[in-house]
């Protein structure tokens, strides 16, 4: 009687289809934190970011799995010779999920959003380079007169220099197209009730439970997208994920936990279900530069090479490659020969002596509370237990972490990752290692006036090989600074059901869900 | 005369006194540091094999050796806040039992609110806001447990103190705290160690399980409770990752279970 009642429980929840009716292709997620942020100015993570660019539009995209730009709601665009003015074409057919049409002036809006300091948008830096930024950003003026808007479908950026790759930011959620009237009416609270341009709206958002996207009626691809909703619950830690992928409660499982791991590379039937990309990501562990112990450049260079990375990246299953310097291998501008720091417990003991580093202080280790992690950590614990030094172990949830690593003298060693954002050294070396991002991504508080000046120098080159060649300067600089310890480039492994078609893997961005489909409705 | 020891007392001694072994020889007999890798087992943990009797876990660290080590920290939370526990409970008990009144009366009163407040959750509370370490789990263990001692000891307390030695004592003009010690304490010291033993199998259990939910002592340090937590996930693929700390615990506890009511059953004779 017990399992009858047990048997229709459990069929209740599916027939139920998330509210959706019975024939929608729905596609089911799980994941361990909870989304946070879905509103494009504040969102900068892979978890913001998978949800606000099924919401959001940009000018322009990435394609489903390249890193080539393509026309989203710009059809063409062009810019001039010296770089620094670009002049896009809009579609006059892109609608709101709550059907109003949108305009370049809701470009407009939604950048000059980010670039007011009261949003406090984590994507600030990006925009400065627009002429009147700053007189907007202090209020001076009430609009970017770097952002014209000459007629409804044309959008024309000044810049104040020529900034060769400024059509990538512009791929970034950040730069999408938000209507005023609905950020006015919600306010702070605008995050819970997002409301863009893209394939899918937000329907519902229960915080620590579940996210519930729905089609957006007014969609401009015709067939797309081709699901009618995605759900994600949320809070669901990587073991149980693994369980409700096995029993077909979810479709995707998106980090495959590492006891199970070998398993899966074992059973072909399972292995068939795999996908991976090489992402454009570096793990590290983040020394604070401005804290003791790691204001002396010797202690952080100890630390480098009295961690085996080699052994991380077995502990993952082989999961990745050693990092030997901040750029990741598929970035354009990575240097194959950068040496990084080689696993060296003797020269790690030999330099901690010369910066008479203090025995035994307990220092915390702040890192994200997952299984990996948690393994990652107690391997890294280890290791600097062999060179003298006692580390304390500190798991903390994601959103949390990064709040307290963005506060200047707060946590002294933090493991984090950085995955681009564009292909362009840029995104890594400025975005997390110049004095500029201080209380934003770089959260090392690393600074050196060496390389600020050719960060700045290389921004401004377009000819891809100098200005390559100028990063790899700054890079170098930065690999002896060691503000880093340079850990792994880690390969994400998915596993995706048979029936779901279409789940691209792209490099630098999240899976789209627009060309998804399901060949069997979830309703069964 | 002196009553024959029972069967239920002597295999507890044993067992009890093969743990203290095990936890003070712990650096002689683990054959491998518990906190070192000494196997490439990472990600993927080893089965029982000769070189590993008891296998190897996913960051590639003697099994064996880390349950060895784990026998260190167990004895030592448990007898410790075993200890933090009596003292608690017998100094209550006993002023409860012996001056009676109000001072029963309060201290009882006290005693049932603590009785009410549930020992696990309050441990794990309490635990979060000292902060996991060796001494706050002593001390939080201690303060969760005491309330059965307390009551025991007060019923016996109560009885000694009608006892005709002890109205004789009182009468010839003996202080109270004199009595106490002379003439009660004694008198229920039996009692106590027995109870002792039954709760020392208890404090390890919470400590197993504090350790379990990740609020013991914290790593790298062994402890049974966290190696169980650490192999859960691996349950499917490497089930003797969890099976043998579940067994030590098991073990400890039976142990000191089979040492207090074999007393116990000494005494009732």
């Amino acid at each position: 009687m017990m399992m009858t009642v047990v048997i229709f429980a459990g069929c209740q929840q599916s027939s139920d289809n998330f509210g959706f009716p019975p024939s929608a292709m729905v596609l089911r997620l799980a994941s361990n934190d909870d989304v946070p942020s879905l509103d494009p100015a504040a969102g900068y993570d892979t978890a913001s970011w998978t949800f606000e660019q099924a919401i959001f539009d940009t000018l322009v995209r990435y394609g489903d799995a390249d890193v080539e730009l393509h026309p989203e709601v710009a059809t063409s665009w062009e810019s001039s010779a010296d770089g620094s003015v670009f002049t896009f074409h809009l579609r006059n057919d892109v609608r709101f999920s709550n059907g109003r049409p949108v305009t370049a002036a809701d470009f407009k809006f939604g950048i000059e959003r980010v670039i007011d300091p009261a949003t406090l948008s984590k994507g600030m830096e990006y925009y400065q380079g627009i002429a009147g930024a700053a007189e907007f950003a202090a209020h001076r003026k009430p609009h970017v007169d770097g952002i014209e808007t000459p007629d409804p479908y044309t959008l024309i950026f000044r810049l104040s220099g020529p900034d060769p790759i400024f059509p990538h930011k512009l791929a970034m959620p950040f730069a999408s197209a938000v209507p005023r009237e609905v950020v006015e009416k919600w306010g702070e609270d605008f995050s819970r009730h997002v409301v863009g341009s893209g394939a899918f709206k937000l329907r519902e958002w229960i915080g620590g439970q579940r996210i519930v996207l729905e089609k957006n009626p007014y969609y401009y691809v015709k067939g797309q997208p081709r699901l009618g909703g995605v759900v994600e619950q949320v809070g669901v830690n990587a073991e149980l994920q693994w369980l409700k992928f096995e029993s077909s409660e979810i479709d995707v499982l998106e980090a495959i936990p590492p006891s199970e791991f070998p398993y899966v590379m074992k059973t072909p039937a399972l292995r068939a279900l795999t996908l991976n990309k090489s992402t454009v990501t570096t793990e590290y562990l983040g020394m604070n530069c401005q804290m003791p112990p790691f204001d002396d450049v010797r202690v952080r260079q100890a630390f480098n090479c009295a961690i085996d990375k080699q052994k991380l990246i077995a502990v993952i299953n082989g999961r990745g490659i050693m990092a030997r310097g901040v750029l990741p291998p598929n970035l354009p501008g990575y240097d194959p020969d950068v040496r990084g720091y080689d696993y060296d417990p003797a020269k790690a003991r030999a330099l901690l002596e010369q910066a008479h580093f203090p025995h035994d202080p307990k220092l915390p280790l702040w890192f994200r509370a997952d299984q990996t992690g948690e393994m990652l950590a107690e391997s890294i614990q280890q290791d600097l237990a062999l060179a003298g030094v006692s580390v304390a172990l500190k798991p903390v949830a994601w959103g949390p972490l990064l709040e307290a690593i963005r506060q200047p003298k707060n946590v002294q060693f933090f493991m984090s990752a950085w995955e681009a954002d564009f292909p362009d050294p840029e995104n890594f070396l400025s975005v997390l290692l110049s004095r500029k991002q201080f209380g934003s991504n770089n959260d090392a508080f690393y600074t050196d006036p060496a390389v600020e000046a050719l960060l700045g120098q290389a921004a401004l080159v377009s000819d891809m090989k100098k200005r390559y060649a100028i990063y790899d300067q700054a890079q170098r600089i930065v690999i002896a600074d060691a503000p880093w310890v340079f850990l792994i480039h880690p390969v994400q492994y998915v596993m995706r059901k048979p029936w779901v078609h279409d789940f691209i893997m792209n490099p630098m961005r999240p899976t789209r869900f627009e060309p998804i489909s399901l060949s069997q409705p979830t309703g069964d | 005369m002196k009553a024959r020891a029972n069967a239920m007392e002597v295999i507890g001694a044993a067992m009890v006194a093969s743990l203290v072994l095990v936890a003070l020889l712990a650096p002689i007999l683990a054959p491998h540091d518990p906190t070192r890798a000494v196997a490439n087992s990472f990600g993927d943990p080893w089965p029982p094999s000769w070189r590993f009797p008891l296998g190897t876990d996913a960051l590639g660290r003697d099994v064996l050796s880390r349950i060895i080590f784990g026998a260190q920290i167990s004895l030592e939370v448990g007898i410790a806040a075993m200890a933090v526990t009596m003292t608690i409970g017998v100094a209550i008990g006993l002023s409860a039992g012996f001056f009676g009144g109000k001072v029963d009366f309060i201290l009882m009163r006290f005693t049932d609110v603590m009785l009410t407040l549930p020992g696990l959750l309050l441990a794990m509370a309490l635990v979060s806001v000292l902060g996991p370490s060796i001494r706050s789990i002593l001390i939080v263990i201690g303060i969760v447990s005491w309330t059965s001692i307390a009551r025991v000891v007060r019923a016996e307390a109560l009885s000694m103190s009608q006892r005709d030695f002890v109205m004789a004592a009182r009468t010839l003009g003996a202080p109270s705290p004199r009595l106490i010690t002379r003439h009660v304490l004694p008198n229920v010291a039996p009692t106590i160690i027995v109870m002792a033993a039954l709760g020392t199998s208890g404090t390890l259990l919470l400590d197993a399980a504090l350790s379990f939910l990740g609020l013991g002592v914290p790593p790298p340090t062994p402890s049974w409770g966290r190696m169980i937590e650490e192999a859960t996930i691996y349950f499917r693929v490497a089930p003797w990752l969890a099976t043998f700390p579940g067994l030590a615990i098991f073990y400890a506890v039976l142990a000191f279970n089979l040492l207090g009511y074999g007393v116990l059953r000494q005494r009732a004779r």
